[in-house]
């Protein structure tokens, strides 16, 4: 046994009980027998136990250097620290699309799990087993890591250094594809909800998954932002590059479907957009997968090309015709009733959907903007940074003032009592802007600081109220704060609202107040900057099995000694740099070693940029992943209470 | 209505992305800001190996408007492209020489590695020294190597990216052939 | 020790992005960086003459440098750079011609998404005044049936 032939075997395991669950739900559907749901819910546990074998006959070819295989001759070198060993499994395509289709088959098992409705699961369970057959047929025909190599090299050139350079590679990725793979279950849903004419209830039985996957593809986003941040050597965190924007279509369009599925389940509004909306946020995953691996769009991120293009592009074809076939079956069928305020909630919840759209629209519009114009004319054109951050302002103005509004409005119409905190609002938001231009910022950072004022006054009035009308109720603050717990959901969705407004403050900050400079410091000199003194004290050389690094030591004034690195690596011509960041609540100071003295070791180029507030940006990132699994956790104890019933019955 | 609309999307999509994918290569040629309007000059030190026979320094305006020229930009780091087409070039440019004048700028490249190119492969067309790149950038050129000719009139006619072929070369100085 | 290191580095031609003839690079103000953001660098995919560390960025940024020494106007050297790149260069797309379209993306999806949403609240005001003979206990009971969470959380 080797691992080359292990992984076959589990792959193909793995299609055996995809393809088995599937005609067990297409019998339970024809035969209108549940028994076979119940075969298709174990063929899914098989399924994913095979692609598990799969994964870990990769890891255990990756950890244990066996080059006889294709993807570790090609990806893989015996130099690299385990963690990297252990991460070079999704470093390259091959292996990348093995870990997807390991968490598909793991999310088929786990949704099917918690189907109980059977007559829809059959449908919704089928969805899930086409998906992950589509990956595991890819795997294991087009593009087979464990392809045997005729004369197995001694040693192979290693993952991508930008890959190995920083530990989060090992776990952006993996995030990344458990938010994009978690949205195969809310379309699976919706899929059996529109075949099976149920076009009311599918929101609420997916709304756990939705955003079980939202939370993952807001952590995964962010936590590549970090990682360029660290890595990149420029000290930015978004850069509008055509795979990041790729992942933030997805996650816009998700972010819009969370909300109107509230307006579908409180008012039984908006059927059939939920439907459009979470068939194109799934759809999104599959375009950012093809964008990525395709070539057809320049992008720092993007994998090596492959015969994969063309596959994913059909799959992307067939996800949306399936989609719109079925919308249109669904527009012709649901009327939808109901008259809707503007001022409400649910009108509010509707235009923030709106605002959320529209960034899906300029994100999608602007990243294919330069393909389109050379179809169009031949003519080269791009579209970058400067141009998504000009537009997105508007955009998101509009998103901090729609998101502090609709938790305070009452459904249906707006009452006397919530206005009365609008008037405290507007004051926030105009003190706010005012300080802030007193203080000489921008008019565009001013606003954001009126508006996060303005955002928290709402959140303060919405945690308060209730807390002192129950307290009156029952007579003490404490049995008030008693009753919170009841409402931990609520509250989860408050928190995520707070980070996602500090988070807009730090990024009004971070783009608008940026130092970027570059200087040569002779090995001991100082120099004086941004209010702070840097100083060189040594240049040195550290050689490690898999790279070799010279490190500067530089020391920032009240901050300590820092070591900014430059990193050769065996496979590439230039040498990665490894800035070093010295994080602070106001200002990073983030120091990147760009050239030295290769003669004498005299000097040291630096660059240093130095960014206000952007470690606030890691600290919304944490509250939001807070938020989601304080929405997510009641709901998670509560099905798992139903799951050990229905076990014991 | 509304789905047949999606339908017709969806497929402007798929046909935008499969012509996308079939024709990545090809476009990621960029059409040269230059064309048709007067080739910059430039004022360069001349490689060690090009001084015996052509100066000290080799200043482009001494032949711009005199003689057809073609403009090679390649640096010994880049491999394998420049040196699978500097023997084409010096080939190319024994056969031509009476008639066009070949100039190689050496871009971005450290000189004694720039020097052991030369005489690998035996070049004797002049190759002026440009550590900083800064013609380069004055020929909006995006990477190493490219290739650029020069009309008789001093005027940039074509540019062309990547690995050059004989034929392809062959062609360009027919085209600026008076 | 150090030494023997040095010519290591240089013995495996490694030194790529060094600039050339171990001379160091230019001292850049912050003024080179926020203009160099807004090129786009040639040989890259994807990233802006202020991140790259290509050859040709480097350069990039000391002409920069060099021209706003010499007292030239941002627009001036973006200009310098449109000359010989064409407008490819700018991460800023034009706003003319065509280039009009995707700066003007956010009014076209307001436009579109703004009136489908119009349009879809209009008609389902419609189909609510014309059920308005129903009696509003049983249009509350059935919103009840429907919506019988107010945080909107999945019994699952």
């Amino acid at each position: 046994m080797n691992p080359g032939i292990l992984g076959n075997i589990g792959l193909v395991l793995a299609v055996f009980f995809s393809v088995a669950g599937l005609v067990a739900v297409v019998f339970s559907w024809f035969l209108r027998d549940a028994r076979y749901v119940r075969v298709a819910r174990r063929s899914a546990l098989l399924a994913f136990l095979g692609t598990f074998v799969a994964f870990g006959a990769l890891e255990w070819a990756l950890l244990t250097d066996d080059f006889s295989i294709l993807y570790t001759a090609r990806n893989h070198t015996s130099a690299s620290p385990t963690w990297v060993k252990f991460a070079t499994l999704w470093a390259a395509l091959e292996g990348s699309i093995l870990l997807w289709a390991m968490l598909q088959t793991l999310y088929t098992w786990l949704a099917g799990r918690k189907m109980r409705d059977y007559w829809t699961s059959p449908v919704a369970l089928g969805a899930l087993f086409v998906i992950q057959l589509f990956f595991l047929v890819n795997v294991l025909f087009v593009i087979n890591p464990f392809t045997p190599v005729p004369n197995p090299p001694a040693d192979g050139p290693g993952p991508n250094p930008l890959l190995q350079n920083h530990w989060m590679m090992a776990v952006h990725p993996i995030l990344m594809y458990l938010g994009f793979v978690g949205l195969s279950v809310p379309f699976a849903y919706a899929v059996a909800a529109m075949v099976t004419r149920r076009y009311q209830t599918w929101v609420s039985e997916t709304k756990w998954w939705l955003i079980f996957a939202w939370g993952f593809l807001t952590a995964a986003i962010f936590a590549g932002g970090w990682w360029s941040y660290e890595v990149l050597g420029w000290g930015g965190y978004w850069a509008w590059d055509p795979v990041e924007n790729a992942s933030f279509i997805p996650w816009l369009l998700a972010t819009a479907f969370v909300h109107t599925a509230m307006v579908q389940e409180r008012r039984g509004l908006f059927r059939s957009w939920n439907f459009a909306l979470v068939t194109l946020a799934f759809a999104g995953t599959v375009f950012g997968t093809f964008l990525t691996r395709s070539g057809v769009i320049e992008s720092v991120h993007a994998f090596a090309g492959g015969p994969v293009g063309p596959i994913f592009l059909g799959f992307l074809l067939v996800i949306l015709a399936v989609g719109f076939s079925l919308l249109g079956r669904v527009s012709s069928e649901v009327r939808d009733v109901g008259s809707v305020n503007v001022w409400s909630r649910e009108g509010l919840l509707l235009f923030g959907a709106l605002v959320f759209v529209v960034m899906a629209f300029v994100v999608i519009l602007g990243t294919l903007f330069p393909l389109l114009v050379e179809a169009f004319n031949g003519a080269k054109v791009s579209v970058g940074a400067p141009f998504f951050n000009q537009l997105f302002v508007p955009l998101g103005y509009a998103m901090l003032v729609l998101m502090a509004l609709g938790p305070l409005l009452p459904w249906r119409r707006a009452e006397g009592e919530t206005l009365r905190v609008l008037a405290w609002m507007a004051v926030s938001l105009v003190l706010g802007t005012a300080a802030g231009l007193a203080l000489g910022w921008t008019l565009w950072v001013s606003l954001t600081v009126g508006l996060f004022l303005f955002n928290l006054v709402a959140l303060g009035w919405l945690i308060a109220s209730p807390i002192a009308r129950k307290s009156r109720a029952l007579g003490g603050v404490r049995a008030g704060m008693g009753s919170l717990a009841w409402t931990r959901r609520r509250y989860g969705g408050y928190l995520v609202h707070f980070a996602v407004a500090l988070s807009a403050l730090a990024i009004a900050f971070s783009q608008s107040y940026r130092l970027d400079v570059q200087k040569t410091l002779q090995i001991g000199e100082s120099w004086q900057v941004a209010g702070r003194t840097i100083t060189v004290h040594a240049l040195r050389a550290v050689e490690d099995p898999h790279r070799y690094s010279v490190i500067a030591d530089v020391e920032i004034s009240g901050m300590g000694t820092r070591q900014p690195r430059l990193n050769y690596y065996p496979t590439s011509r230039t040498p990665f740099a490894s800035p070093s960041v010295a994080y602070t609540l106001g200002k990073d100071y983030y120091l990147v070693l760009q050239a030295f003295d290769q003669e004498n070791a005299q000097w040291v180029t630096l660059r240093l940029v130095v960014t206000p507030l952007v470690l606030w940006l890691w600290v919304s990132a944490v509250l939001m992943a807070l938020g989601t699994a304080m929405i997510l956790w009641p709901a998670r104890r509560a099905a798992r209470a139903a799951a050990a019933g229905e076990v014991g019955a | 209505m509304r789905a047949l609309f999606g339908v017709l999307l969806a497929l402007a999509i798929g046909a935008l992305f499969w012509w996308g994918m079939q024709t990545k290569d090809e476009r990621s040629e960029l059409p040269s800001a230059l064309a048709g309007r007067p080739a910059p000059a430039f004022d360069l030190e001349l490689l060690p190996s090009s001084r015996e026979a052509w100066g000290e320094r080799l200043d482009l305006s001494d032949y711009l408007g005199k003689k057809p020229i073609i403009l090679n930009f390649w640096a010994s780091w880049c491999y394998p492209a420049c040196y699978e087409e500097a023997p084409i070039l010096e080939a190319t440019w024994r056969r031509w020489k009476d008639q066009v004048l070949f100039v190689g700028v050496n871009t971005q490249d450290e000189l004694d590695a720039a020097e052991k190119f030369i005489e690998q492969f035996g070049i004797s067309f002049p190759n002026v020294y440009d550590p900083r790149g800064k013609v380069g950038i004055d020929y909006g050129m995006y990477g190493v190597p490219e290739t650029f000719a020069i009309s008789v009139e001093g005027r940039v006619l074509e540019r062309f990216a990547g690995t050059i072929s004989a034929e392809k070369l062959e062609s360009m100085i027919r085209e600026v052939l008076p | 020790m150090r030494r023997v290191l040095w010519v290591l580095i240089l013995a495996l031609g490694l030194a790529g992005a060094q600039t050339v003839g171990n001379e160091p690079p230019p001292d850049l103000p912050p003024k080179v960086f926020e203009i160099a953001k807004k090129l786009r660098c040639p040989v890259c995919r994807g990233e802006s003459a202020a991140e790259s560390n290509a050859g040709v960025t480097e350069e990039m940024r000391r002409q920069i440098a060099e021209m706003l020494a010499e007292g030239k106007t941002e627009d001036e050297i973006i200009q310098y750079f449109v000359d010989r790149y064409t407008e490819w260069i700018l991460y800023e797309p034009p706003k003319r011609g065509l280039g009009l379209v995707v700066w003007l993306a956010p009014v076209i999806g307001l436009g579109i998404f703004g009136f489908g949403l119009y349009s879809y609240l209009r008609a389902t005001s419609r189909r609510a005044a014309e059920l308005e003979g129903i009696s509003e206990e049983e249009l509350a009971r059935a919103e009840a049936e429907l919506g019988r969470d107010d945080e909107g959380g999945a019994p699952s």
